[in-house]
């Protein structure tokens, strides 16, 4: 470490002046390591260079054993480490601090010592700190003589005053409570920072945005904006009614709350402003003498309480709406059934496979969350009962919205009944091929047909029932298709073409 | 009894042909003649104002995820009375709808008919 600087012609070491210099000077790494020390510093500790250098300064000095040493060092540290981190000059009015004294006997012997000390940060070009210097000046005899004196002589008190003895105590009592305060002062900081809610301090009229913790700057997309009044730190809320509330708590000292209210927060540079919801409060904060000097804003963000609870509304409205919306279509499965059925037993049988029939669709739907079912699950399970043998199913996986396979599901059941009753399935020899395709993957058409085999003899019904009625009706009015009946003599047969990519209402 | 609705002419939108069939069933029940069913917003339109004479109409409030209030303003430019039909409840219609005649799914024929004569200010006789 040395460096040269040039006076004119003269070069001067300032190693040999460091060294020479009566007063004594430590300089540490940013780690508090001892980089280097002055012959000075060397006497007043009683320590020899080689022994100190690289060691860390409170291993080589720690105070010794007395039962201050510990808040000797912290203090002593502490003021390190606060001219390390702010990089700002900082002093120690007055500490103790024992060093080793001179000792005939093995053990060594300390003795209590006052200093003064200054500690400064030295920076690179960077800004960064490299090293920290400590100048300290040995106070101990000064101290002394205050005692001294004080003890000699009442009126002392001049003397006193001068050699500062009610200074250092004073000055060492504001040391001690700057430290708490600042101690104080971070702790709430820090809970603040980390507080759930958001929290915001706006000074003065203009609400300027003194402090804000992490919640806060999430909730407005992580801006820059201490230091900003309010109005140019989030323009898009200017408008929004929230600085008429500031100002008016500002002004008269009434608190204001919120719940659940609206803001507009452009989160990102350029995108449209987002809404949320917060639960919020304004407080005034007062000086010492009463005046209203700032506001303190607290707040939680609710957007997805409320949400979930628009959410939760729709979800109930949809529910209700569907569940009348089945019970009328069940009501109308009872009337025109019953318009069929003279004998309450044979109504009963019809009602209840139709019932079951739309109940079993259900099951499918609710299976995949009601995003669809597949159209062969819902063919196969309206005809199975009727022997899976003597009905052939031929087509590919077709996916079907819940409208389509609810109508669909209705309309297999009616198909199936039928043949049971009248058609191919009505005779042991009968057989029903359903084959299907889908053509147009543009716009999607689903060409099913129905084709009845080697049944009995077939003739047109002579009024047509509410099987057949529905069929049309739902293929043309609920699915927008189309679907021809055809009662050849040889056996019925039903060929639809429905659209598949209509809207999943139901 | 349900005289006054004998040969009426009733507009039906419903997009589930099963209730729209019961409509029908009700309404010729009554002496009505259904007219439609529509099945959405766009054919009940054409049929509320293509000029054939309407005595009344059955509206149910959501048809194939949209609302039918096109129509009901389409029907009320007319002056053809009306009636909502709605899985909704009391809560589900608009304020500037309340008040009009409703029915509840699932109904019955008699609150059809009272729906329907207090809509288009027939008294029962």
């Amino acid at each position: 470490m040395k460096h040269l600087a040039k006076s004119g012609d003269l070069a001067v070491d300032l190693a040999d002046a460091f060294d020479a210099s009566p007063n004594p000077y430590v300089l540490l790494t940013p780690d508090l390591r001892i980089a280097g020390a002055n012959q000075a510093y060397l006497d007043v500790t009683r320590s020899v260079r080689e022994a100190i250098i690289g060691r860390p300064l409170f291993a080589a000095f720690d105070s010794g054993p007395g039962e201050e040493a510990p808040e000797n060092v912290r203090q002593v540290k502490a003021s390190l480490e606060k001219a390390r981190d702010t990089r700002q000059r900082d002093h120690l009015a007055m500490v103790r601090f024992s060093v080793p004294a001179e000792s005939d006997g093995p053990d060594p012997v300390f003795e209590e010592r006052f200093w003064s000390a200054t500690h400064t940060p030295i920076l690179n070009a960077r800004g960064e700190v490299v090293w920290l210097l400590q100048h300290t000046t040995d106070i101990t005899e000064l101290e002394q003589l205050r005692q001294t004196t004080r003890a000699r002589s009442k009126s002392a008190r001049t003397l006193d005053a001068i050699v500062g003895g009610g200074v250092l105590a004073r000055a060492r009592q504001v040391q001690e409570d700057n430290r708490r305060l600042a101690e104080e002062r971070k702790r709430l900081q820090d809970m603040f920072m980390q507080s759930p809610g958001f929290v915001a301090v706006l000074a003065g009229p203009d609400h300027i945005v003194e402090f804000s913790n992490d919640a806060y700057r999430r909730l407005i997309g992580h801006r820059e904006i201490d230091g900003l009044p309010i109005a140019e730190a989030l323009p898009e809320v200017v408008g929004q009614g929230y600085l008429d509330m500031l100002d008016g708590v500002f002004e008269t000292g009434e608190p204001v709350q919120g719940q659940a209210s609206l803001v507009q927060l452009r989160r990102a540079p350029g995108e449209e402003p987002e809404d949320a919801y917060v639960d919020f409060n304004y407080q005034p904060i007062r000086d010492a003498d009463g005046a209203i000097i700032g506001v303190f804003v607290q707040g939680h963000d609710v957007t997805e309480g409320v949400r979930a609870a628009e959410r939760q509304k729709l979800m109930i409205d949809e529910l209700n709406h569907r569940v009348k919306n089945t019970l009328a279509t069940v009501q109308s499965i009872a009337v025109q059934t019953a318009r069929s059925h003279a004998d309450p037993r044979t109504f009963a049988e019809g009602f209840q496979a139709r019932l079951l029939a739309l109940s079993h669709t259900h099951d499918l739907l609710t299976r995949s969350h009601w995003e669809g079912a597949d159209l062969a699950a819902i063919l196969q399970h309206e005809t199975e009962a009727h022997g899976s043998h003597r009905v052939t199913l031929n087509g590919l996986p077709v996916a079907l919205g819940p409208a389509a396979a609810l109508s669909l599901g209705m309309i297999f059941h009616e198909l199936a009944t039928n043949a049971a009753k009248y058609g191919a399935l009505s005779s042991p020899e009968g057989r029903v091929l359903v084959d299907w395709s889908v053509s147009n993957q543009a716009r999607p058409v689903l060409h099913l047909s129905w084709r009845e085999l080697d049944g009995p003899p077939v003739a047109p019904p002579k009024r047509r029932g509410f099987g057949s009625r529905l069929i049309e009706r739902n293929v043309r009015h609920d699915l927008a298709g189309e679907v021809k009946l055809d009662y050849a003599s040889d056996g019925f047969s039903a060929d639809f073409s429905i659209p598949l990519d209509r809207g999943t209402h139901s | 009894m349900s005289a006054p609705l004998t040969g009426r002419r009733v507009l039906v939108v419903e997009d589930e042909s099963l209730v729209a069939m019961l409509l029908e069933t009700i309404l010729e029940d009554m002496g009505c003649t259904p007219v439609g069913p529509a099945a959405n917003i766009d054919d009940g339109l054409r049929m509320a104002t293509d000029g054939e004479r309407l005595d009344a109409a059955l509206l149910d409030v959501n048809v194939a995820g949209r609302q039918v209030f096109p129509i009901a303003e389409a029907l009320k430019a007319r002056g053809v009375p009306f009636v909502f039909s709605t899985g909704y409840g009391e809560g589900g219609l608009p304020d500037e709808w309340r008040g009009q005649a409703t029915i509840q799914k699932p109904f019955t024929e008699a609150a059809v008919r009272d729906a329907l004569m207090k809509a288009m200010g027939v008294a029962d006789v």
